[in-house]
């Protein structure tokens, strides 16, 4: 008697259970395997990668990078500059409407951009837009934007993530924007489960017309890597941003998953520390640049890439090749040491741990080193010991970092020459990119910064050792899923489930 | 009497293994052609083989050296942290079980609010105020692991302190720190040679741990925590990588215990 209604028990959770499958497999939601949680959902108060990549999709810039890293028109329709750089005039897109409902205008640009400026809001991006003298509102589709003295990478500031406009109204009633975020982006926010999930939708009335595709985008949060590629294999996760290259050899053989290979724009680097005996001797950093085989420590610890030659990412449309300069060369690298007297120092990496590649990279390193006859031991901190000792301390002899892309190559540059945290002192190169961050011809700025490159190329304060690649993994179902070009962000407006 | 036999049996099997690797440990040099941290960028991921017996590993280094190599500092590690723990549990013991009243009280209260942290989590936070390495972890295991030393000794010490023995030698006017190293030491050392080999277990335990959350010992250096850690990404293309220092860890603990429980059986016969 007892067993019927548990057969009959059991037959309604299978059903259910099915039911809900199908509800899952229904098209239109992405599902994306995101490596941590954001800091903040609040662009204007962070720095962190993590939080630009979610935040892309609910937000809008008043320009935009294309695929090829061309800035073009987003809310604004056009720009101008005044011929002596210093009055820039963007003409707004009309039609345009929050996700809470509220028309865009002039005041909300600037408020948004007062905003980033107030020292209250903290943003670590603040001191791009200090050039910013006055921000005009002549009608409600004009702004202009009055400089104290000529800025160029303004522009690509105004590109990038935190240059996102927010809701003037909302600004004004102190909105929470970092757990609840409101702008004009392609997808609204639903909701945010703190290491679990964070999940938004179409927003309808998008400003470009047919798009978003996707009904729905749900970041998983999935720390650990293995676990992403299980998913991926697995069709529990659509599209995971970065794949080891270890991890390239299991997917192989699987047709429903896709990999695309692309070159970041990231700058790995060994940093040296110039101010220390006796790395502040040329020939001491020219013997470690001889000493290190690159290419293998970007195949082995990086998983390929290009290789580099100076302080900017390969694919960079500024960027020239000074890779002559150095090749690998062990011998002449013994030469150099011993003509500058270096035997028994024993030199120090230090490495953040949280990041395994470049801790990689460094035992790569250490034995190259090694080998030409330094003495050279690893020192694991993690991530805050060494933004507050190495980065802004400059305590240290070798560090292996990467370091992101910018927009412009004012962001990477500026402040090298005059010490950061290379503690590499050359006026003339500091001169230059001063300089070059008030040109906006293009031309005329690559001139500039190619002398830069040269020099920095020449008096290495870095090992370069190149820009990586990256695998980005999806299911073969998922069409035209993009990364922003320099900024390492998620663009799922044109992406479809096929 | 066949448990008796057949435990026996086990007791030596944990004593020949861990005779075997002190012995591997110490002549590591000799026994492999190769270094700890030599690469072979040219031999990654290698299954097990003639020229790499256990096979090699992402950065083509020979993973029987680095088991060896890793062999040393678990045992330094558990020795050096067992002496720490054992001279400063003991002497803390000591005082409180002979001193007076309110010395006992005020040890045995740091003691005791030591005791109250969960050792991992304790360790952890030593070894980031200390920064990280081999000695630091050392160091802070022994200090983390006194406090089981010093209740011990304080326990067995006030209950040998009642003895006829000593009470006998106290009326005949001996002075106390011979009353300590005659009649007290040698009546309590039974005990705390068992809680030695625990230990030391769980010292080769913890060192794992820390290297493997990468605050223990440091790259290039050979630990078997370590060798887990570089492992965990790869299980799927080479297993090797992460099966034999997780054997070797495993049976070291096991050897440990069994010879900590034999011997505890043999000092403390009531409990066999």
């Amino acid at each position: 008697m007892k067993k019927v209604p548990r057969i009959a028990s059991l037959c309604i959770l299978f059903a259910f259970s099915a039911a809900s499958l199908v509800v899952a497999q229904t098209k239109g939601t992405l599902v994306f395997g995101l490596s941590g949680n954001p800091d903040t959902l609040d662009p204007q108060k962070t720095a962190g990668t993590l939080t630009f990549q979610v935040v892309k999709s609910f937000y809008d810039t008043l320009v935009e990078p294309n695929t090829d890293g061309t800035i073009v028109p987003a809310l604004a329709e056009s720009w101008t500059v005044s011929p002596d750089g210093l009055i820039w005039t963007f003409k707004l897109r009309r039609n345009v409407v929050f996700h809470n409902g509220q028309p865009f205008t002039s005041k909300d640009v600037r408020a948004s951009l007062e905003r980033i400026k107030d020292e209250a809001t903290a943003s670590p991006k603040r001191s791009e837009f200090a050039a910013i003298k006055e921000i005009r509102t002549p009608d409600a589709a004009t702004v202009v934007i009055v400089l104290s003295q000529p800025y160029a990478p303004l522009l690509a500031s105004l590109a990038s993530g935190w240059g996102a406009i927010l809701p003037s109204g909302l600004i004004a009633s102190g909105h929470n924007f970092g757990a609840e975020p409101v702008g004009t982006g392609p997808f609204k926010f639903e909701k945010w489960i703190r290491d679990n999930k964070i999940t938004m939708v179409r927003n309808d009335t998008y400003w470009m017309k047919g798009l978003p595709k996707l009904a729905k985008v749900e970041f998983q949060i999935i720390p650990e890597r293995a676990v992403q590629v299980q998913g991926l294999s697995a069709g529990v996760i659509d599209a995971v941003e970065f794949i080891d290259p270890e991890d390239l050899p299991l997917f192989s053989s699987n047709p429903k998953v896709s990999i695309k290979k692309e070159l970041t724009s990231l700058i790995m680097v060994m940093a040296m520390n110039c101010s220390r005996e006796p790395l502040n001797d040329l020939r001491v950093r020219q013997a470690v640049n001889y000493a290190i085989d690159k290419q293998v420590v970007l195949d082995v610890a990086y998983g390929g890439g290009k290789v580099g030659s100076t302080f900017l990412d390969t694919g960079n449309a500024y960027y020239t090749d000074f890779s002559y300069l150095y090749p690998y060369n062990p011998d002449k690298a013994r030469q150099l040491l011993k003509a500058a007297g270096v035997d028994t120092r024993e030199f120090t990496i230090t490495v953040p741990q949280n990041y395994p590649l470049h801790v990689k990279a460094a035992e790569l390193i250490q034995q190259m080193l090694e080998k030409v006859g330094m003495h050279v031991k690893l020192q694991l901190v993690d991530w805050s010991t060494w933004l507050s000792s190495v980065y802004n301390g400059g305590n240290y002899d070798f560090t292996v970092i990467g370091h992101t892309g910018k927009l412009d190559p004012d962001g990477t540059l500026a402040g090298y020459g005059t010490g950061k945290y290379v503690k590499w002192i050359n006026a003339t190169a500091a001169q230059k990119i001063k300089e070059a961050a008030a040109i906006s011809d293009f031309a005329a700025r690559k001139k500039l910064y190619t002398e830069v490159l040269e020099i920095m190329a020449k008096e290495v304060p870095f090992v370069y050792l190149g820009t990586s690649y990256r695998y980005v993994g999806t299911r073969s179902n998922v069409v035209d899923f993009r990364m922003t070009p320099n900024l390492d962000t998620f663009d799922f407006r044109w992406t479809e489930l096929k | 009497m066949i448990a008796r036999r057949s435990q026996k049996i086990v007791f030596s099997l944990a004593a020949l293994y861990l005779l075997m690797l002190v012995a591997a440990a110490i002549a590591a040099p000799l026994l492999s052609p190769y270094s700890p941290s030599e690469q072979y960028l040219d031999r990654r991921f290698h299954a097990p083989s003639l020229e790499n017996l256990l096979g090699t590993d992402n950065l083509g280094r020979d993973i029987l050296t680095r088991l060896l190599y890793g062999a040393r500092s678990a045992l330094i590690v558990g020795l050096v942290a067992v002496s720490i723990a054992f001279s400063l549990g003991g002497l803390v013991g000591l005082l409180a079980g002979m001193g007076p009243k309110h010395i006992d009280s005020v040890l045995m209260l740091l003691m005791d609010s030591l005791l109250s942290f969960p050792t991992i989590l304790l360790a952890i936070t030593v070894v980031s105020f200390m920064g990280y390495g081999l000695v630091q972890v050392m160091v802070a295991l022994g200090v983390i692991s006194s406090p089981v030393f010093a209740r011990l000794v304080r326990a067995e010490t006030l209950s040998v302190k009642t003895e006829g023995y000593v009470e006998a030698a106290r009326a005949l006017g001996t002075p106390p720190a011979k009353i300590v190293v005659k009649h007290i030491i040698p009546n309590i050392m039974g005990k705390v040679i068992v809680q030695c080999s625990l230990t030391f277990a769980q010292a080769v335990v913890i060192e794992s741990s820390l290297s493997y959350l990468g605050v223990g010992t440091q790259p290039p250096a050979a630990s078997w925590g370590l060798m887990l850690k570089d492992a965990r990404n790869y299980l799927a293309q080479a297993p090797w990588m992460a099966m034999y220092p997780g054997l070797c860890l495993a049976l070291t603990v096991l050897a440990f215990n069994i010879i900590g429980d034999s011997l505890s059986e043999r000092f403390n016969p009531r409990l066999g």
